[in-house]
């Protein structure tokens, strides 16, 4: 397509004989006219290849080599193609855009610049919402992380992929640690009345179990026959009870059967097959999990050790995550906490397990793997609270590249209607990708009990048994709270 | 059990031919033992597994539960879990009358150890201990190979230009 151009004499523009270069757009200046400088430049007294004026020196003898080209015509003194003002000097700054690696290439440097464009997005995202969409647009096959499995050892393996330090035992309560003194640290239990609680439990218990007429569970619904509900009603009814004393629970939301989704990745393999074979990817995890019931409150529990606190060793694994089993799959990639983010409680303080039927103890203990049991409480109270003290860091702005600034801490209660595990959860680093973690020295602590039965035995509409020390630790549960309160 | 002795030791002594034996039904007296036909082979891993798993090529005919019991009854080893998959052998290569050659299938069993066990399966091959005489040796018929190998390459100082090459 011809330019549209003025009428200059010499004729129309010609195509050069020379070899043409990108370094001498000179090729396309007009042949009276060329440039010094430029190949197959005319010196002024020698013969013009046609007839043509005289040709004047060039005012700009090296401007020739402009990126735009035939742009000399522009810059030539006394005439004035496409404006009429006077010419104008160059604005100051720099005249060239700047040197950066390319965006498409395959090589390294153009993948730590779409790396570091992709970051940059997120960083500027005008909402949370906004960064959570950025976060999870790229869907690529992913491990499906099940807080409960039935696979071998799962505790260690999720310990590694979360990078969480187990600590047995629960955390000593904060007031005993400040004020040391008997008085002082039973007096929050010691006005309990623990007989009104028990009540509530035994009878929660034996409504479940004992007056309603259910009919038969069906196949391997056991536990939402009874366990299920009975745990509900003793944790609506517990947290009613006790909001005189802990304000927070009176401002809480209690979800019943929510969903808590949380994606990241963590360490890197190669692609094994398919058109993206050969290239390094992040190993990525997906964690759906559903618990049982869930209390969320307006306000961030406190922390229970400083965020840098190292209080042993993260397990590493040298292999594949796929011979755990896990599997891969790809779908979306959601974080939630059971609640949006324009929800005001938006952080979490006791999450309800319920382990299903095909985790029980009596399964375990006909397969000869007893050690195994307490592995399906260990596994499900770590990842489910990795999941949700997460998901509550990326609702508040945090991700990988931008870690927490202050702990996230939540509580679980890991339960199969008669045994109940106590957890507890502190998130200091979500930096688990390769690059973010090289230089981290924080690691997530997560706390737990054993499992202990809360009664031994349901008979004749009376409880046998009943363990104290359970429902006492379960009230302590529900009554932590940040300490303005 | 007494009325099947006798009936065992009528059919024994009526020539010899093969004994028939009462069908066995649960809490019944154990008169025969079985071997299996079933054959394991332990192998290495391809790709690293976790430090509880064995990897075993078994028949094609075995299930989970048989293997577990094949384990925990002929060798006394305690499986908290397995898992099997069967690998399909290549139909691709041909031989010289341009026959596909199909390689065979074979399953795969990936057994989880219980009891905290771990296995990992050995070096078959281990460098033998070499003593001075063939330490020596091996060092003299190295250097006497490299010699070999400077002469055919000819003159470093030609420069790979072989000496067939000039005036």
């Amino acid at each position: 397509m011809r330019r549209p151009c003025a009428v200059l004499p010499g004729g129309p523009r010609r195509a050069s004989r020379e070899g043409r270069s990108l370094r001498f757009p000179a090729a396309l200046c007009w042949g009276a006219r060329r440039l010094e400088g430029c190949p197959g430049h005319v010196a002024p007294g020698a013969q013009p290849r046609r007839a043509a004026p005289a040709p004047r020196p060039c005012p700009a003898p090296r401007r020739c080599e402009m990126a735009a080209p035939g742009g000399c015509r522009l810059l030539r003194l006394g005439r004035r193609w496409f404006s009429q003002e006077p010419a104008v000097p160059p604005p100051p700054g720099p005249l060239y855009p700047p040197v950066v690696a390319s965006h498409t290439a395959r090589s390294k440097a153009a993948r730590r610049r779409r790396l570091e464009h992709f970051h940059r997005q997120v960083h500027e995202a005008a909402s949370i919402e906004e960064k959570l969409r950025l976060y999870g647009k790229l869907q690529r096959p992913k491990y499906t992380v099940h807080p409960q499995t039935f696979a071998l050892n799962a505790d260690r393996w999720y310990r590694s992929f979360t990078r969480t330090v187990f600590v047995p035992g629960l955390p000593p309560p904060a007031e005993a640690a400040e004020e040391p003194g008997p008085a002082a640290g039973a007096a929050p239990d010691a006005d309990l009345d623990l007989g009104a609680l028990r009540s509530l439990a035994c009878d929660a218990l034996l409504q479940e179990s004992f007056y309603q007429n259910k009919r038969r569970p069906f196949l391997y619904r056991d536990q939402d026959h009874t366990p299920g509900p009975f745990l509900t009603q003793l944790v609506s009814s517990l947290a009613a009870s006790l909001c005189g004393r802990n304000p927070l629970l009176a401002a809480s939301s209690l979800d019943l059967n929510p969903e808590v989704n949380y994606y990241w990745h963590h360490g890197e393999e190669v692609v094994v097959h398919g058109h993206r074979k050969g290239r390094v990817d992040p190993v990525r995890f997906q964690i759906d999990d559903k618990p049982h019931l869930q209390l969320r409150v307006p306000k961030q529990l406190p922390e229970i050790v400083p965020l840098e606190s190292d209080l042993g060793d993260v397990p590493v694994i040298d292999h594949k995550p796929s011979k755990l089993p896990l599997f891969k799959k790809q779908y979306e990639n959601k974080v939630f906490i059971g609640s949006k983010v324009a929800d005001p409680c938006c952080y979490g303080h006791t999450q309800f397990h319920l382990i299903p039927d095909k985790l029980k103890r009596e399964r375990f203990e006909i397969a000869n793997l007893e050690d195994q049991i307490e592995v399906v409480y260990r596994a499900n109270g770590v990842a489910s609270l990795f999941a949700w003290t997460a998901a509550q860091a990326m609702y508040q702005g945090f991700w990988n590249e931008a870690d927490v600034t202050r702990p996230f801490v939540s509580q679980a209660v890991v339960t199969d209607g008669k045994y109940f595990a106590f957890f507890c959860f502190q998130l200091n680093t979500l930096a688990l990708t390769v690059e973010t973690v090289k230089n981290n020295p924080r690691k997530n602590i997560c706390w737990g009990t054993d499992s202990k039965p809360l009664y031994d035995v349901v008979e004749e509409g009376s409880v046998k048994g009943f363990n104290d020390e359970v429902l006492l630790q379960l009230v302590r549960f529900l009554l932590n709270r940040p300490k303005e309160l | 059990m007494a009325a099947a002795l006798p009936g065992l030791a009528a059919a024994m002594a009526a020539g010899g031919r093969r004994a028939v034996y009462p069908l066995f039904q649960l809490g019944g007296p154990q008169l025969r033992i079985f071997r299996p036909n079933f054959f394991m082979l332990a192998v290495r891993p391809g790709v690293p597994q976790p430090e509880d798993t064995v990897q075993f090529r078994v028949s094609m005919e075995m299930t989970k539960v048989d293997i577990k019991n094949y384990l925990e009854k002929i060798y006394n080893v305690p499986v908290a879990a397995v898992r099997t998959r069967i690998q399909y052998g290549a139909n691709n290569k041909k031989n010289h009358k341009n026959q596909r050659v199909k390689k065979p299938d074979y399953k795969v069993a990936y057994v989880q150890l219980g009891k905290g066990q771990t296995f990992q399966f050995p070096n078959l091959f281990p460098e033998k201990e070499q003593d001075e005489e063939a330490r020596s040796f091996d060092d003299f018929r190295k250097k006497y190979l490299e010699k070999e190998q400077q002469i055919q390459k000819g003159d470093p100082r030609r420069g790979g230009v072989p000496d067939w090459f000039g005036l």
